[in-house]
């Protein structure tokens, strides 16, 4: 129990603001994947977590974000020492006792937490970067957390700044753009050819896992048509079970199904080509000059290398689709400055609301006492003066406190943590307003 | 006014380079400012363009395509519009910095040609010549839009041969668009030019009674219609494709560059047959 009785030191110690804020985490950078597996929570698995951990009275808010490369927990503490050991214990130690190895999990507290979650959300920490899927978890786990009533004011609004920031980083830089997996690049040179993928019929020879997964990416992306083409009955049955919408095409005719498609994948394990130039050409000969996107993901190749020759088919093998993909993550990597740019401006946001939020007690007491005056010295001025003059009296009075009031408040809400803390002295000391509230 | 003409005649180039930038910064570097700013850049270019050459056929009382400093400013005029129409109409920005270029081109070439005076020719006056000079530049802008399609067109087509794939791919729009919008510009271009020969053809006759055909422009210009409409045909009987259509864009390209520039520059004085 070592890392769970202390707040790691160079934590425990003032952060800053704010400084309720804490994060237990574990990614795809510190653990290895059987633990990660041990701390994926699923959807109800994180509901009844939170509920757990919402009596708890060092708790005041928390948060569970849990994906396949990374388990966060975000909470604001009462009692920072205590709602960390609490949740360690229940988070992670508890599925996961080999997490107490060095290394495997990060605390982060107050801005850096607040920045790491903005981080997370536009993609930044994702194993691939700019991956789109992360920030849905976000809002899912956002959403998740104040259904549960688990999180509060101040959870509810980092989140809702690291939902902007993901969705700034996707709409505003291409941290986004480009395919990185396999299924997405075929689906990125489909569409480098034809405006319209719904327009486009799919042909995919073979039925093995990579032509699932394609299949799935191109599916998705709202392919017109899928047709399956495979030697083998199990396989072939197993994609038709997941893509019931597929039409069959026996191997033997697999040069039919080349005619009417738009994009030809062929993912076979064959030791010799499965379509070969003479046959391609046939096909192309009935196509009238539309283009074809043939791309062989096998290995020894599908596709006979002359095929290259024809007019109008376009043919993409692994290598062409790995040199894209590393395309693709070269210029995502060149986002990076843009995107912190990003996450810093929603952080300032982020960080001027809760100075806000930090004077609001302060402000409300001050103007508490400014209309305790006002409420006095016009309830004296009432007896001297005539009935009718009363409203407008209290109008005016209300007003000048409220005139009077405005840019203190204002400074407050807006100036830096040590201005602030000054500031808030000085106002204490002039107005007479006690630390407990009263005053 | 002609001290503001020649002061239009500076700033245009200009205009079309600042605009020309803004495409190119948002299409190599893909920043959203520049992306945002270009198309209300390229609206201004083309309201001081459309003033430029109001004036010009204001101050010379005749269309404004005497010279070929003027010929190649309206050509210039005429593709930033055609592009502009087809930005608003596919509402994408991706070949702005190529069809502006182009546009930069012949108002550079407009402004390094221009003359202090105009040939006040009588000619010059007669509404045909308005009709037929203004379906030729019309041809001649399609097909330069053509050819920047086309040339377009190839670097995609090949960068997918080859499978390696640089900084143009996944900028342009798709192949299929490319193509359509290479055929669309061809097709429009020659038939203005059709309309320009038969004009031309007509009018030359009823002025000159057949001593106008050995005009170098002419046969310029003859062949350049002979050979885009062979090379429409071959499209419709032998289904040439895009790769032969790209590259026949970008032959006849040229061949309208010999036709506007050499032609005037070197052989003919702008159909001077008298």
């Amino acid at each position: 129990m070592r890392v769970v009785a202390h707040l790691p030191q160079q934590l425990a110690a003032a952060s800053e603001a704010p400084a309720e804020l804490l994060l237990i985490g574990v990614d795809h950078k510190t653990a290895p994947i059987t633990l990660r597996e041990q701390l994926a929570y699923g959807s109800d698995d994180a509901a009844a977590l939170l509920a757990e951990l919402r009596g708890e009275p060092s708790i005041a808010e928390l948060c569970l974000l849990s994906t396949c490369n990374r388990t966060e927990l975000y909470l604001c503490g009462r009692d920072q020492p205590a709602a960390y050991r609490t949740a360690f214990k229940r988070v992670f130690l508890r599925r996961a006792p080999a997490i107490e190895e060095e290394g495997r999990f990060y605390v982060k507290r107050g801005s850096e937490a607040a920045r790491h979650l903005l981080a997370v959300a536009a993609g930044l920490e994702s194993m691939v970067l700019g991956e789109p899927e992360i920030l849905g978890q976000v809002r899912q786990a956002a959403v998740q957390a104040a259904s549960c009533g688990a999180s509060g004011a101040l959870l509810d609004h980092l989140l809702r700044q690291a939902i902007a920031a993901g969705g700034r980083a996707r709409r505003e830089t291409a941290i986004g753009a480009g395919a990185v997996s396999f299924g997405y690049a075929v689906v990125e040179l489909a569409h480098t050819i034809f405006q319209r993928l719904e327009d486009c019929a799919v042909l995919v020879v073979g039925a093995g896992e990579t032509a699932q997964l394609v299949a799935r990416s191109l599916v998705e992306r709202g392919a017109r048509e899928l047709r399956v083409s495979n030697r083998g009955e199990r396989r072939l049955a197993e994609f038709r079970q997941l893509f019931p919408q597929a039409v069959t095409v026996p191997f033997a005719r697999r040069y039919d199904g080349v005619r009417g498609a738009d994009v030809v994948v062929a993912t076979t394990a064959a030791a010799e080509p499965v379509l070969d130039r003479d046959g391609l050409a046939e096909a192309m000969a009935e196509r009238r000059g539309r283009p074809l996107l043939v791309v062989d993901l096998g290995l020894p190749r599908n596709v006979e290398e002359r095929a290259r020759e024809l007019e109008n088919l376009f043919l993409e093998d692994i290598d062409a689709l790995e040199g894209l993909i590393a395309r693709n993550l070269k210029r995502r990597r060149a986002e990076v400055p843009r995107v912190q740019e990003i996450v810093d401006q929603e952080l300032d946001r982020f960080l001027a609301w809760h100075r806000a939020r930090q004077a609001e007690p302060l402000i409300a007491q001050l103007q508490r006492r400014a209309e305790d005056i006002r409420r006095r010295e016009v309830q004296s001025a009432l007896r001297r003066i005539p009935a009718e003059h009363h409203e407008a009296l209290e109008r005016l009075t209300r007003a000048l406190v409220r005139k009077i009031l405005h840019h203190p408040s204002q400074y407050l809400r807006a100036a830096g943590e040590d201005e602030r803390i000054a500031a808030i002295a000085v106002l204490r000391r002039l107005f007479d307003l006690r630390e407990d509230g009263g005053g | 006014m002609d001290s503001t003409l020649a002061i239009a005649n500076l700033i245009l180039p200009l205009a079309y380079l600042v605009v020309t930038a803004a495409y190119g910064y948002h299409f190599f570097a893909g920043h959203r400012a520049a992306e945002r700013l270009a198309p209300p850049l390229l609206r201004v270019t083309l309201a001081l363009h459309l003033a430029y050459l109001v004036l010009l056929a204001a101050r010379w009382n005749q269309f404004p395509a005497a010279t070929l400093s003027q010929a190649a400013s309206a050509v210039a005029f005429a593709v930033a519009v055609v592009y502009s129409f087809v930005e608003w109409h596919g509402r994408s920005r991706a070949t702005g910095f190529w069809l502006t270029s182009m546009a930069f081109l012949f108002e550079l070439l407009s402004a390094l040609t221009r003359t202090a005076k105009a040939p006040d020719l009588e000619i010059f006056h007669n509404p045909l010549f308005a009709v037929h000079v203004s379906l030729g530049l019309l041809g001649y802008a399609g097909f330069v839009v053509g050819a920047s399609y086309g040339f377009l067109f190839l670097r995609l087509y090949r960068e997918l041969k080859r499978g390696s794939f640089s900084l143009f791919f996944g900028k342009l729009p798709p192949l299929e668009v490319l193509e359509r919008m290479m055929l669309g510009a061809l097709v429009a271009g020659f038939v203005a030019l059709t309309g320009a020969v038969v004009s031309g053809g007509v009018w030359a006759e009823q002025l000159y009674a057949g001593d106008w055909q050995h005009d170098p422009k002419i046969i310029a210009t003859l062949l350049t219609w002979a050979f885009y409409g062979g090379v429409l045909l071959l499209r419709r009987l032998r289904r040439w494709q895009g790769r032969q259509m790209a590259v026949a864009s970008l032959a006849g390209f040229a061949a309208v560059l010999f036709s506007m520039v050499a032609v005037n520059l070197f052989f003919t004085e702008l159909h001077v047959f008298t």
